[in-house]
């Protein structure tokens, strides 16, 4: 690259920009006292104000708005706010939680976008003295920032789904698992959880096909569904669905295609249920957005009033359920029973309240 | 700072605005300062932090507004001068996203698995993001296929690639290793370090990367000979090879600086999230657009802004951080922004066309 002889004076400002820089970088640091700590004042419930921040728009959250109410009715919260807005981004994310933050929201319960990097997320919030917890999944790896995590076992969840779908197959036969993101560590875990109950069959089932990247609309999971069963579908003796899209996408597909195919869905979305209820759909395994919520609001109201985690980062489950037309009726009771049960817990085991 | 070509037609009505450089006739007759569309940006930005900081306080709180706010603008205006580097050429690069996200793989690969520190690390993401870039370029002018079609395809090549890279070579979908450096370029401020009493600014220690990329490119455009060649063959590729410009040349360093852009885009992205991970610049697509178009580069190439670059990606986090703090739903969400684009987009119109009448009545 040759330069001009007039760009020699902007070079030298470049050059005394960088010496500043690079001098100010040698200055000695400041202490880091404090970051990383927890919240040193303990507040009244009235002055605890919990966001609650799913990753983006979906279904699976729709719960945590009632729960989120509910819990500020019950609890005597001073506020709670419902936001969705991080449009599955994490860089997104992060910026709606430093937002919620400087309104005041002293308290977080989030789902993280990316369970890689929401550790730093978590981090981050702790480091100004805010409270968070991590809902609906927890992050990657073994170590979690956030107080607590209150969750799906997501790969217990698909095992059971899987073990389900191998049953409904009489043992034996191909499967098809459709799932989500595939750089999601969750689908990660997913994947793993129905491969071990597959690997359980000593090869008289065979996953003949597991399909990814399926969950982002019910558009693209309606195309990904029609083309796995025009090529293959009289070679598919069940599908197992870990995600809400290609659930719902596969319920309706099968039910139209008349195809001998037993579906285990995930999530009580109506479509699904109106299938269990029909018979097109074999089973789902529902979750408990609800329990998450609500108990989670909980701890972290407990948190701010001077409570502590007796381990900081337990991971909970939040519970899942294998519902089928036997128990179509009544599996909601067994949810509201598990959030009950998840509350006593807290005060009986995850808490240390003085 | 701008860098567009000469006119071909003299007495064409916009005229050059004060940042640009234009080597034509001085008969041209020049419009006001106002007449500039950075000046106009920077008008609409002071308006919406005004509005926004009357409205909402916490819009000018320092640790939870301002410095997040300059982190991802960091980001984003790398971002968006990935994207000029082959604007400048009336090009496009889809490839933007997944070029930094096969730098950000071979960086956390290296990090992790070879202890590569800090610097050398990004120093090789930086070689990576700029032999993909050069590739793209080189069969662009091999193939002669528009370069839409050859960057779309290539990024769907690096979607599965990355994947697969992640799945098989790497440890899942991510890397979560924090080379020495890592953690402090990702929280510290310069107010974090002090001489004596005197402590630097509330600014991320990221933010001076981003502006030397900025003023490096700017340089580049404004007074090198390769730069000025690039614009030269965006404005008129006939024209730049008769005049003995190695056109072919120019096109594929265009596209190597757009790949090293994108990778370090990809670096300053995994330092503020944390991890080198597989959805490291999936994000990226409209926002390398946005920066540069709002500020006035040309999509028919020949002409850059990389000082309107700046303003436009400082516009769209002016914009996202304001309605953020009003809490507005998605779906709000998403009008306002489209909503305040337009409008910010057509009054900038406005005023360029009235400044032009007074100028051709005068």
């Amino acid at each position: 690259m040759r330069i001009c002889k007039s760009s020699t004076r902007s070079m030298a400002l470049v050059a005394i920009a960088l010496s500043v820089t690079l001098a100010a970088a040698g200055c000695a640091k400041k202490s880091d006292a404090g970051t990383g700590a927890a919240q040193s004042n303990t507040l009244s419930p009235a002055k605890v104000k919990i966001a609650f921040v799913p990753g983006g728009a979906h279904p699976y959250f729709q719960p945590w708005k009632n729960a989120a109410q509910q819990a500020k009715t019950d609890f005597g919260l001073g506020g709670v706010t419902y936001n969705e807005t991080a449009g599955w981004d994490q860089t997104k994310q992060n910026n709606l939680l430093q937002s919620l933050a400087a309104q005041g929201y002293n308290a977080f319960g989030v789902f993280g976008v990316s369970p890689d990097n929401i550790n730093s997320t978590f981090s981050d919030l702790a480091a100004k003295h805010l409270l968070v917890a991590s809902l609906g999944s927890c992050p990657a790896g073994t170590t979690d920032a956030a107080s607590f995590c209150l969750a799906t076992d997501v790969e217990t969840a698909a095992y059971q789904a899987a073990k389900t779908a191998i049953q409904q197959m009489g043992g034996s036969g191909n499967l098809v698992h459709l799932t989500g993101n595939k750089t999601d560590s969750n689908t990660q875990r997913r994947i793993a959880g129905v491969q071990k109950a597959v690997a359980e069959t000593n090869g008289k089932v065979k996953l003949l096909q597991t399909v990814t990247d399926i969950d982002t609309d019910l558009q693209t999971a309606q195309k990904a569904v029609t083309d796995l069963l025009a090529a293959k579908g009289t070679q598919i003796k069940a599908i197992v669905n870990t995600a809400y899209n290609p659930a719902v996408a596969s319920a309706s597909a099968v039910k139209q295609s008349h195809l001998p195919i037993k579906v285990i869905a995930i999530d009580d979305d109506p479509t699904i249920i109106a299938g269990i209820k029909d018979g097109s759909v074999a089973a789902t395994v529902v979750q408990n957005p609800v329990g998450q919520a609500y108990v989670g609001a909980y701890g972290l109201m407990k948190l701010a009033g001077g409570c502590t985690m007796t381990t900081p980062g337990v991971d909970i489950d939040s519970g899942s359920f294998v519902v089928t037309k036997t128990n179509v009726a009544t599996y909601d009771t067994q949810r509201e029973a598990k959030t009950t049960q998840l509350k006593a817990d807290f005060d009986s085991k995850y808490l240390s309240c003085k | 700072m701008s860098a567009p070509l000469p006119q071909p037609d003299p007495t064409i009505a916009t005229g050059p605005t004060s940042d640009q450089q234009v080597a034509q006739p001085r008969a041209v007759r020049t419009l006001p300062f106002w007449a500039n569309p950075r000046f106009g940006l920077l008008i609409v930005i002071a308006v919406l932090v005004v509005v926004f900081s009357s409205l909402r306080s916490s819009f000018l709180n320092v640790d939870l507004t301002i410095v997040p706010m300059q982190a991802d603008l960091s980001v984003f205006l790398v971002v968006g001068l990935a994207q000029l580097a082959v604007l400048s050429l009336g090009h496009m690069n889809l490839a933007v996203p997944r070029m930094a996200a096969i730098s950000a793989f071979v960086m956390g690969w290296c990090y992790q698995h070879l202890s590569v520190p800090l610097w050398p690390g990004l120093l090789i993401g930086l070689a990576v993001g700029a032999t993909v870039g050069a590739a793209a370029g080189w069969i662009i002018t091999t193939t002669r296929v528009n370069s839409f079609v050859v960057t779309l395809a290539l990024d769907f090549a690096l979607v599965g690639l990355v994947s697969l890279l992640y799945s098989g070579v790497g440890d899942g979908v991510a890397f979560n290793v924090h080379p020495a450096g890592m953690d402090s370029l990702r929280t510290d401020t310069f107010s974090d370090y002090c001489m004596g009493n005197l402590c630097g600014p509330p600014v991320p220690l990221i933010v001076p990367i981003a502006v030397l990329a900025a003023i490096v490119v700017g340089l580049l455009f404004r007074v090198s000979r390769v730069g000025r060649e690039i614009l030269m063959t965006g404005s008129n590729l006939r024209a730049a090879e008769l005049s003995g410009i190695p056109t072919s040349r120019r096109i594929i360093q265009a596209h190597a600086l757009s790949g090293l852009l994108s990778a370090l885009a990809g670096f300053l992205l995994a330092i503020n999230s944390g991890a080198f991970s597989a959805d490291i610049g999936s994000s990226f697509m409209l926002p390398s657009f946005l920066g540069p178009v709002l500020g006035g580069t040309l999509l028919s190439g020949g002409a850059v802004s990389v000082l309107g670059t700046v303003l436009g990606a400082a516009l769209t986090e002016v914009i996202r951080t304001g309605l953020n703090l009003l809490q507005f739903s998605v779906q709000q969400l998403n009008i306002y922004i489209g909503v305040v684009l337009v409008v910010a987009l057509s009054l900038d119109r406005v005023r360029q066309v009235v400044a032009e009448r007074r100028g051709s009545r005068s």
